[in-house]
């Protein structure tokens, strides 16, 4: 401050043009309208100084004589920087400033203060200066405080351009959003969300997320995610049902949770977002439904037509020549491919409209994998493979749907005989591994290439190329499978290379017994 | 030829029906057949057949009814009647449960797809063929 005292009364004086220094004019560019300053000082001179360079910096400048002035002109109109002094003839700077900060919360005010009175200084910034500055003051003590000031306006209005822009944006959204802190009070919740949950009330900011969702499992999730420890990020997702009410049917909602940090890793809150599934699911109940009911139209004359067949081939319709009996063999494998196709459609339905999830109970996997490896001995000598099952014989207990796991461990052997050339070798075999009860095929076969591989669970997809070419399947089988493995919460990976072989491995959720 | 048994067939798929009923020529019983419910009840009524291969879903009357039917009746209930069912489930009784919960008063059954040898076996087991 002493230092600065000497130059005090080059106030009134003019201004060195100093472009470094040239803070607002610099600043403005960024900031799209010119701000506005009011001078509340009964020094003529101190205002026509402060005018004059806050001029030079860009503002649009005002200036009051006393107290009762600046309040008229406060009243009219909003200014970005107050300068006011504090100790005026009449109307104090303080009674001001609380007028001031009723009316423009966001103005702010920098206190003058006389002979360095502190005391004064503090009082004012108690009741919401921004700053002061003590007289005498050079144009530099000016202008940092104005500098700070500017920089303080822009973030305010980063800020408030931020919120509205989120607000607007948010409530644009056809999802459903609410964000809420880490003490499950919501701070935001746009009308998509409300109307999804059915809450009527329409302002809910700062309400318990309690007072607004009754959705059981949705708080569940909100609590999960708020309980999350710090270092991990999980999203929880699930589905959820809201029944319906006058105005909407019953939906079945996508909800997604998620918590969110600040830069050290501290909770602030969680985000929520749901998205409307109803009638995706009611189109994928449609579809199911259509599948199973042509299947099983399908699949009734097939074997009426199969049945005919088997007749004339037997010689009920009168003696059949050679030629005759091997074209009717071919037509009868044609046919039944086509019945095992419908069947496999009617399988695939039925583990999507959930009917897999029915009947569990606890089961040996190796025992499964060993009955299933004995089944299949006859189809692998046939094509001269071995086929063994190679792991130890302890038991591994899952809990699952005694059809659906051997299916699952059928198909894969069976996928494995059929793209595996003469002379392989195939192994299954069951152990634990950890929490998880591991499944594994492995063969020595044709492989599957590389971008073949995430497709290879896919309905109908069949991978095709000059040895696999003349293998009859219904691309249906590995999509049952990971259907089944999926509903019993497990998952199944696969390792291959062209021309070695593949392993697959399904894991399971192994039960405590 | 009057002393082959006469099995009535019915079924509103003909392709099954012919199917059923070459086999069961084959076999030396006569046969007699029908594609719906109210046909088979007709045929049965006058013909008195010692053996009905009966379908479930049919239109005019279902399996279950038609069943019901003849083994109300004093004059028809000795018909011996094989239920064709799409579920599998393993029955044995012959007044067995269906899984829907519906009791039927029926000899036997066997579930679509049809194994025809395992037809021909209980078809002549209960004829004594």
């Amino acid at each position: 401050m002493n230092e600065n005292n000497k130059h005090t009364n080059d106030l009134s004086s003019k201004q060195p043009e100093n472009k470094s220094d040239n803070f607002v004019k610099e600043s403005m560019e960024e900031i799209p309208f010119q701000p506005r300053a009011l001078v509340v000082d009964d020094e003529e001179r101190i205002r026509d100084s402060c005018e004059r360079m806050l001029e030079e910096d860009g503002f649009g400048v005002s200036c009051a004589k006393n107290g009762e002035e600046g309040l008229r002109i406060i009243e009219e109109t909003h200014y970005d920087i107050v300068l006011l002094d504090l100790m005026m003839a009449g109307l104090s700077g303080f009674d001001v400033l609380a007028r001031i900060k009723s009316l423009h919360p966001d103005s702010v005010v920098i206190v003058i203060t006389g002979y360095a009175t502190i005391e004064h200084s503090i009082e004012a910034m108690k009741k919401g200066a921004f700053d002061f500055l003590s007289k005498p003051f050079s144009p530099q003590d000016l202008r940092r405080v104005v500098r700070k000031a500017i920089e303080f306006i822009r973030t305010l209005q980063d800020i408030a351009t931020e919120k509205s822009r989120m607000r607007v944006l948010v409530n644009l959204l056809t999802d459903g959003v609410m964000t809420t802190d880490n003490k499950k009070n919501v701070a935001l919740a746009n009308p998509v969300f409300l109307k999804m949950i059915r809450c009527t009330q329409t302002n809910v900011q700062g309400y318990k997320v309690e007072q607004v969702v009754d959705n059981p499992k949705l708080l569940d999730m909100i609590d999960q995610a708020v309980d999350q420890p710090a270092d991990s990020f999980a999203e929880i997702a699930e589905e959820i049902v809201v029944d319906g009410d006058k105005e909407s049917e019953e939906a079945i909602l996508g909800a997604k949770c998620i918590p969110f940090r600040d830069r050290l890793g501290r909770k602030l809150g969680t985000v929520t977002v749901l998205n409307d599934i109803t009638a995706l699911k009611k189109l994928d109940q449609v579809k199911s439904d259509f599948v199973s009911m042509v299947a099983h139209e399908i699949k009734g004359p097939l074997n009426s037509v199969l049945m005919l067949l088997d007749n004339v081939k037997s010689g009920l319709a009168g003696d059949m020549n050679d030629k005759q009996t091997e074209i009717l063999e071919r037509v009868s494998d044609r046919i039944h491919s086509l019945t095992s196709l419908s069947a496999e459609l009617l399988d695939l339905a039925k583990i999507e409209s959930g009917l897999i999830n029915q009947e569990k109970e606890e089961l040996d996997l190796c025992e499964l994998a060993a009955a299933q490896t004995e089944l299949y001995q006859d189809k692998a000598a046939a094509n001269n493979i071995s086929l063994d099952f190679a792991g130890e014989r302890t038991r591994v207990p899952v809990m699952g749907n005694l059809t659906n796991l051997e299916e699952v461990i059928a198909n894969l052997v069976s996928n494995a005989i059929s793209y595996t050339p003469e002379n392989g070798r195939i192994r299954v075999s069951a152990c634990l591994e950890g929490d998880y009860a591991v499944l594994k095929v492995s063969d020595t076969g044709y492989g599957i290439p590389p971008e073949e591989q995430d497709r290879i669970f896919q309905r109908f997809c069949r991978v095709k190329n000059e040895q696999t070419r003349f293998i009859s399947g219904t691309g249906l089988g590995l999509a049952i499978v990971k259907s089944i493995v999926e509903a019993h919460e497990g998952l199944i990976q696969v390792d291959s290379k062209p021309g070695e072989g593949t392993v697959f491995r399904v894991y399971l959720p192994r039960s405590a017994g | 030829m009057s002393d082959k048994k006469l099995i009535t067939v019915v079924d509103d798929d003909p392709d099954l029906v012919e199917a059923v009923c070459m086999k069961l020529e084959s076999k030396n019983y006569r046969v007699e057949k029908a594609y719906d419910g109210e046909e088979a009840l007709e045929k049965v009524r006058a013909e008195k057949p010692d053996l009905l291969i009966l379908d479930v879903m049919m239109p005019r009357k279902n399996g279950w009814v038609v069943c019901e039917e003849l083994k109300n009746d004093d004059t028809l209930k000795d018909i011996i009647v094989v239920m064709l069912t799409a579920v599998g489930d393993a029955v044995q009784s012959t007044s067995y449960t269906h899984h829907e919960g519906k009791t039927t008063l029926a000899d036997d059954y066997i579930p679509k797809p049809i194994d025809m040898d395992k037809l021909m076996e209980i078809v002549d087991d209960h004829l004594g063929g």
